[in-house]
């Protein structure tokens, strides 16, 4: 008999596991539940759905395929991880030969009074794009909470929904789990010219209702923001209730190791919901990586494990490219090219004449190049001078001067 | 279009020209076929000049103490300033300072307004630093300043020495035409005599390196040689001349080995020259600034004109001491009395001249004895005895020796007059009042070349701004004080007919210098007047002067100088020489502006032999100070084996306004020549030291950078902005720093890169889409990029990928060899590579050397140095 396979969870981790396991030799019957009414989607390309950059159409990330049920709008609830049985919460069981978790993430509201006021929202799912586009907009105002990669999509999704838009953020630098102070503010730049407005180094202290409606919230310094519109975007955390319920071993997320295998027999777990050598994963790279170990360990293909490496952060944040590798240590050398026409900003850093660290605001093109460099440690002197400029021009440079 | 014939500005040589003409604007200039000094062929700044004119960096207005005002009020203020300093000092007070760019008109006003109705002999030229030798001499041995040469007995000497010229680089088209010579006669030799090997030695059969200022020993010793071989003709000596005996006398038993020991000579290389020399009837010696610019330059230039007295090779074909002039109008200047120990029209002091030149003129106030020579005017004036001096087209502050002297003496003269066509000069920059004065093509008038040749400059556009020829100006003033009666002129035809007048008033064969005949021409004859070899004559005498055996002195007979050979003394480390470039003119006001001109030599370099350099721990490119008692120079090292040791040569060509300390004229002491006052200025001593570089740098900047403050600067034009070099001891951080104000402009958008680490910084800024500047520092010169590729910068679009400071697309041509046809260093090669053998092959490959020529030693030597490559590698 065909064994099972049941997904529990349709986001984009599966979506690459599917794709992966299309690639290999299985003879899995699968089955993929999914609390969202749509499968599969592509949830980076939301902002520009948002923004009407994409169509629905644009953001599918699957053709069809043999052997997979999908079953979306439904939740798992509860787990028999000895029986190996999934329920759903209307009651139907899933059983299973071999369960992937693939639950993902949910945006943390804050503890402050009204986060479920009407006007207040997170932005996360194809169900919010379209709530969001059926709102008034003319002459509204947004305010985001959080400038990371969420926040600053969901606002660049606003601005062009036609939201006066700010961005509330904790840390004095956007992005600051990938960008460096500079790089910060150099996509600032880019980002204020595009419409967004900010508030650095402050918090939500309050949000204020009327006619219970948000109509404004207070910052940690008094200061107040009317807003029509409260979007959370400030950090993510892994759905692990359903690996808990199940005995599942979890921390911040679901512990699994080098093969994605969870603390019980056949369970495994991907993507935003695993933690892995203390990490959690927020990033495609990765997140791929993962899906490919897992496929192949679960057909018994060969596979040398999913490791923690330092996977660059490659991402366009209301069209500014940001490419980020490596370390950005501010005591080793740094070359740095800024350009205030294009509102480009790189810096490379180097140590002991290797290339250590890379971040590119507004042209990634390098990028690949700079990881590679930073992942084998090649000796950069003779390139030193054009390294900034990329490969072809560091190359012709160095081709010149022979 | 029209075109239009006129004369080169440059050298002596005086080419002749034709410009095409559209509207308002000079298009093109090609050598003029018909015109006897080049017939058609022209060097690389004369193709150029077409460049050199347009309103950038003119004078357009008079500007008082600053403020511009109306020529009226200029006119008025000199007439006053001149009538009050004469009053009050009297008028020895006043002086005038010349130039051997003026036209003869200017020149003739000037001199009849100074000499004839000021009273004050003190009118002087910068041709004084030119040849006011080879004039004393010619005077000495000849009575009368008569050049018994015409550039046709370049073509048909059998030996031609060249002293103290490099002629393939100061005058291209004369050095091309002996060339040709020498291709049509291969029997013909071609000895150089110069303590550097240059240019010019690429078609020499000998060249002896002498040491510096010991030519007189070479000629000396061979009048010696010439006495004891029999080789002199004792018939000429014994009908034409006087003086060998007590010649022969003061020079003694001056035997080869001496003088091959004080010229630092292979005596058999010595020996070779003398026989040659004895041995060949048709010998041209040509002499040039490397023989005259010396404390013993009038003797030097008598050396050599013994030789041919005492051989009476002279006043014939294919014979004759040839002294080439560096200016195009030295010759006018000296015919017109330009000089302020010369009267009028080749006249001296001598009573019955004195009286002559003043019934002539009808003039009240005549001189009775010359005046001060540049120098001695300068000092004079920095002594506070020169009230009033009025400077016309020249930089003294660039050109004459001891450059700190000048400047004092400009700073102390109590009213400085300044009439120029630029407005920024060293000298300018000292003026109370600054006049526009018409430059080549605005204005008409004479010049006379090397060979005697009158041709015309004429005026091919109206003058820019309110500029106006100095003729005018100076009879305005002339006017201005009562003297319009004497000061008349419609037109410049109406002084050159007076000028021409002169020349042949009560001339009746007493003086050589004689255009009387021209005293009648027309205006429209004066107007389409053809290029005309002096004398002149009313009488139909077109006999060439000399050729009859016939001299200017009161028994007409020429005298051969007596002299004693002398050798400078060197004090410092090392010998400066100095000299003009291939690609430049004077202190590069008009070829600076030209950016293919700028692409030969660069920025502001000193040549050393490699040895010195290496013992001074110099390499090529490094920054050197050459420093003495009186100032000091910096600039990039070139090493050049063509110079011999303890010697260096440094261009005179760089001012205040291209570089900072390149100012060769900072290291000359003002040290002259006893008979012409004419300035040392090929010989001086400094010691040489490296100067620590921490920051190098580059600058591309659409206006002239002002990098005052920096250790070392050096600006070229280039397309569209200027290339600015520094080199600075502070790190390239602090150098940025200091720039930021010199480079500050609001409304740019600026890319900027930096690693900090390697001192590695540049930027680029611009505006509306146009590089405003691009900077980029290293701490290694090497590091930076090339020029080839910072020239091309005003054509590129803005953007952060130009901070690689390069582009793949672009090839670089390498070091620019053909000027005229813009070929590089590394197309000649790779064409050499492709199979091109010889000059000509190159040619006919790339075009380079086929129009001026004056790369071709440079192409031969690549080609051999490509050629060993080859050998050796096989």
């Amino acid at each position: 008999m065909k064994q099972r396979l049941l997904i529990v969870g349709a986001g984009m981790a599966t979506a690459y596991l599917l794709q992966q396991l299309d690639q290999q030799i299985h003879d899995y019957c699968i089955t993929v539940v999914g609390d969202e009414e749509d499968v599969c989607y592509n949830r980076v390309l939301l902002s520009n759905l948002l923004a009407g950059e994409n169509s629905e159409d644009d953001l599918h990330m699957l053709q069809a395929m043999e052997r997979v049920q999908f079953i979306p709008g439904s939740r798992i609830t509860d787990l028999g991880t000895t029986a190996r049985i999934a329920f759903s919460e209307n009651g139907e069981s899933f059983p299973y030969d071999k369960l992937v978790l693939a639950t993902g993430s949910s945006v943390a509201r804050p503890d402050t009074d009204g986060t479920e006021l009407k006007g207040s929202m997170v932005f996360r799912s194809l169900a919010d794009a379209r709530e969001l586009h059926t709102l008034e907009t003319c002459g509204k105002r947004a305010v985001v909470i959080g400038a990371g990669l969420l926040g600053l999509e969901a606002a660049h999704g606003l601005v062009k929904l036609g939201f006066e838009t700010c961005v509330v953020h904790r840390n004095p630098v956007i992005m600051n789990r990938q960008l460096d102070s500079e790089g910060g503010s150099h996509l600032q730049q880019e980002l204020e010219a595009k419409g967004i407005a900010f508030r650095l180094s402050s918090s939500l202290k309050e949000i204020r209702a009327n006619d219970g409606r948000v109509s404004a919230i207070e910052l940690d310094d008094g200061s107040v923001e009317v807003c029509d519109l409260l979007l959370f975007a400030s950090g993510i955390v892994p759905n692990v209730q359903l690996a808990r319920r199940g005995g599942i071993d979890a921390d911040r997320g679901i512990l699994v190791d080098a093969y994605l295998r969870t603390s019980k027999p056949g369970v495994f777990a991907l993507g935003e919901c695993c933690e892995f050598g203390q990490q959690g994963f927020g990033l495609v790279a990765p997140i791929r990586r993962q899906a490919e170990v897992l496929a192949r360990y679960l057909c018994d293909t060969p596979t040398s494990g999913f490791a923690i490496e330092d996977y660059p952060t490659q991402l366009k944040i209301s069209g500014v490219d940001i490419y980020r590798a490596g370390e950005l240590d501010s005591d080793a050398e740094q070359i740095v090219l800024r350009d205030s026409a294009s509102g480009l900003y790189r810096r490379l850093v180097v140590r002991d004449n290797r290339l250590v660290g890379a971040v590119l605001v507004g042209d990634k093109r390098g990028g690949t190049w700079y990881s590679e460099l930073i992942r084998e440690g090649c000796d950069i002197s003779a390139l030193r001078n054009s390294l900034i400029y990329g490969k072809e021009v560091a190359e012709a440079q160095l081709g010149a001067a022979a | 279009m029209k075109e239009c014939n006129t004369t080169c500005p440059y050298c002596g040589v005086g080419c002749g020209v034709r410009a095409e003409v559209e509207g308002a604007k000079v298009i093109k200039v090609v050598g003029d076929g018909d015109h006897p000094a080049n017939a058609g062929r022209l060097c690389v700044k004369g193709t150029a000049l077409a460049e050199t004119l347009g309103d950038e960096g003119r004078l357009l207005h008079p500007q008082l103490a600053g403020e511009r005002v109306s020529w009226n009020h200029a006119i008025d203020t000199i007439a006053t300033k001149i009538r009050q300093t004469i009053e009050t000092h009297g008028p020895e007070s006043i002086a005038m300072y010349l130039s051997g760019q003026l036209l003869s008109e200017d020149y003739y006003v000037a001199n009849k307004l100074m000499k004839g109705f000021l009273g004050s002999a003190n009118v002087d030229t910068n041709s004084r630093l030119c040849m006011s030798s080879a004039v004393a001499a010619h005077k000495r041995a000849f009575g009368e300043d008569i050049v018994p040469c015409t550039y046709a007995d370049l073509d048909t000497c059998d030996l031609l020495v060249m002293v103290g010229s490099n002629a393939a680089w100061t005058h291209p088209v004369v050095y091309q035409r002996i060339v040709a010579a020498k291709k049509d006669n291969p029997d013909k030799r071609i000895v150089v005599i110069d303590p550097r090997r240059t240019a010019t030695c690429d078609i020499a059969d000998l060249h002896l390196q002498i040491k510096p200022g010991s030519d007189a020993y070479v000629f000396s010793g061979l009048l010696n040689h010439l006495q004891n071989n029999s080789a002199i003709d004792e018939e000429y000596v014994a009908r034409h001349t006087r003086g060998l005996p007590d010649t022969l006398a003061a020079i003694g038993d001056l035997d080869m080995d001496t003088v091959a020991e004080s010229c630092g000579l292979d005596p058999i290389e010595l020996n070779r020259f003398y026989s040659w020399y004895a041995n060949t009837d048709r010998t041209v010696t040509m002499f040039s600034q490397g023989v005259k610019q010396s404390a013993t330059g009038t003797d030097k230039c008598n050396a050599i004109i013994n030789c041919h007295l005492a051989t009476g090779r002279i006043g014939k074909s294919g014979a004759g001491p040839f002294s080439i002039t560096g200016q195009p109008n030295a010759m006018g200047g000296r015919e017109v009395g330009g000089l302020a120990n010369q009267l009028a029209a080749h006249m001296d002091f001598s009573p019955a001249e004195i009286d002559r030149v003043q019934r002539f003129w009808e003039a009240p106030d005549m001189i009775d004895a010359p005046g001060l020579k540049a120098v001695d005017l300068f000092q004079a004036a920095a002594d506070g005895k020169i009230k009033f001096l009025w400077i016309m087209a020249t930089n003294p502050a660039v050109s004459l020796p001891d450059s700190d002297m000048v400047k004092r003496a400009l700073e102390r003269c109590e009213f400085v007059v300044v009439s120029d066509c630029t407005e920024q000069t060293d000298t300018a920059t000292h003026a109370d009042l600054l006049l526009p004065a018409a430059p080549w093509g605005e204005k008409d008038g004479t010049v006379t070349n090397s060979e005697r040749v009158i041709s015309r400059q004429r005026k091919l556009v109206a003058p820019t701004g309110e500029a106006r020829p100095d003729w005018q100006i100076i009879t305005d003033v002339a006017q201005r004080l009562g003297l319009k009666q004497y000061f008349d002129y419609p037109n410049p035809a109406a002084v050159f007919r007076e000028h021409a007048a002169l020349s042949g008033f009560e001339n009746e064969g007493s003086r050589a210098f004689d255009i009387g005949a021209l005293a009648q021409l027309s205006d429209e004859e004066y107007a389409n007047m053809e290029p005309i070899r002096w004398p002149v004559r009313t009488n139909d005498d077109d006999s060439e002067p000399l050729a009859d055996g016939r001299f200017y002195t009161a028994d007409g007979r020429a005298k051969i100088v007596p002299l004693v050979p002398e050798l400078p003394q060197a004090q410092n480390d090392i010998t400066v020489n100095t000299g003009r470039l291939r690609d430049q003119w004077h202190s590069m006001t008009r070829t600076g502006r030209v950016p293919r001109l700028s692409q030969h030599r660069d920025f502001f370099s000193i040549s050393v032999n490699p040895e010195d350099a290496a013992k001074a721990g110099l390499v090529e490119g490094d920054l050197a100070q050459l420093e003495n008692s009186l100032g000091m120079v910096r600039g990039l090292v070139m090493l050049d084996p063509g110079i011999a040791r303890g010697q260096s040569f440094i261009p005179i060509h760089w001012s205040e306004q291209f570089s900072t300390l390149g100012k060769v004229s900072q290291l000359i002491p003002a040290v002259t020549d006893p008979v012409s006052g004419q300035p040392q200025s090929k010989f001086s001593c400094a010691n040489i030291a490296a100067v620590p570089v921490a920051c190098w740098g580059m600058v591309f900047s659409k206006d002239p950078l002002q990098a005052e403050g920096i250790d070392y600067w050096s600006r070229i034009a280039v397309k569209g902005g200027y290339l600015t070099i520094i080199a600075d001891g502070r790190s390239p951080a602090r150098v940025a720093e200091f720039l930021k104000q010199a480079l500050a402009d609001k409304k740019q958008s600026v890319s900027a890169y930096s690693d900090a680490e390697h001192g590695d910084l540049r930027e680029v800024s611009s505006n509306n889409g146009r590089i405003s500047h691009a900077l980029f520092l290293h701490p290694d010169r090497n590091a930076l990029p090339l020029r080839a590729w910072l020239s091309t910068l005003a054509d590129q679009t803005p953007g952060w990928e130009l901070l690689a400071g390069f582009s793949s697309e672009r090839p670089d041509t390498g070091k620019m060899i053909c000027s005229c046809w813009e070929v590089g260093e590394t197309e000649i090669v790779t064409a050499i590579a492709a199979g091109a053998s010889s000059v000509e092959a190159l040619g006919d490959a790339l075009k380079c050397g086929t129009q001026c020529g004056s790369c071709i030693p440079e192409l031969k030597a690549i080609l051999y140095s490509e050629d060993e490559q080859i050998r050796n590698a096989g």
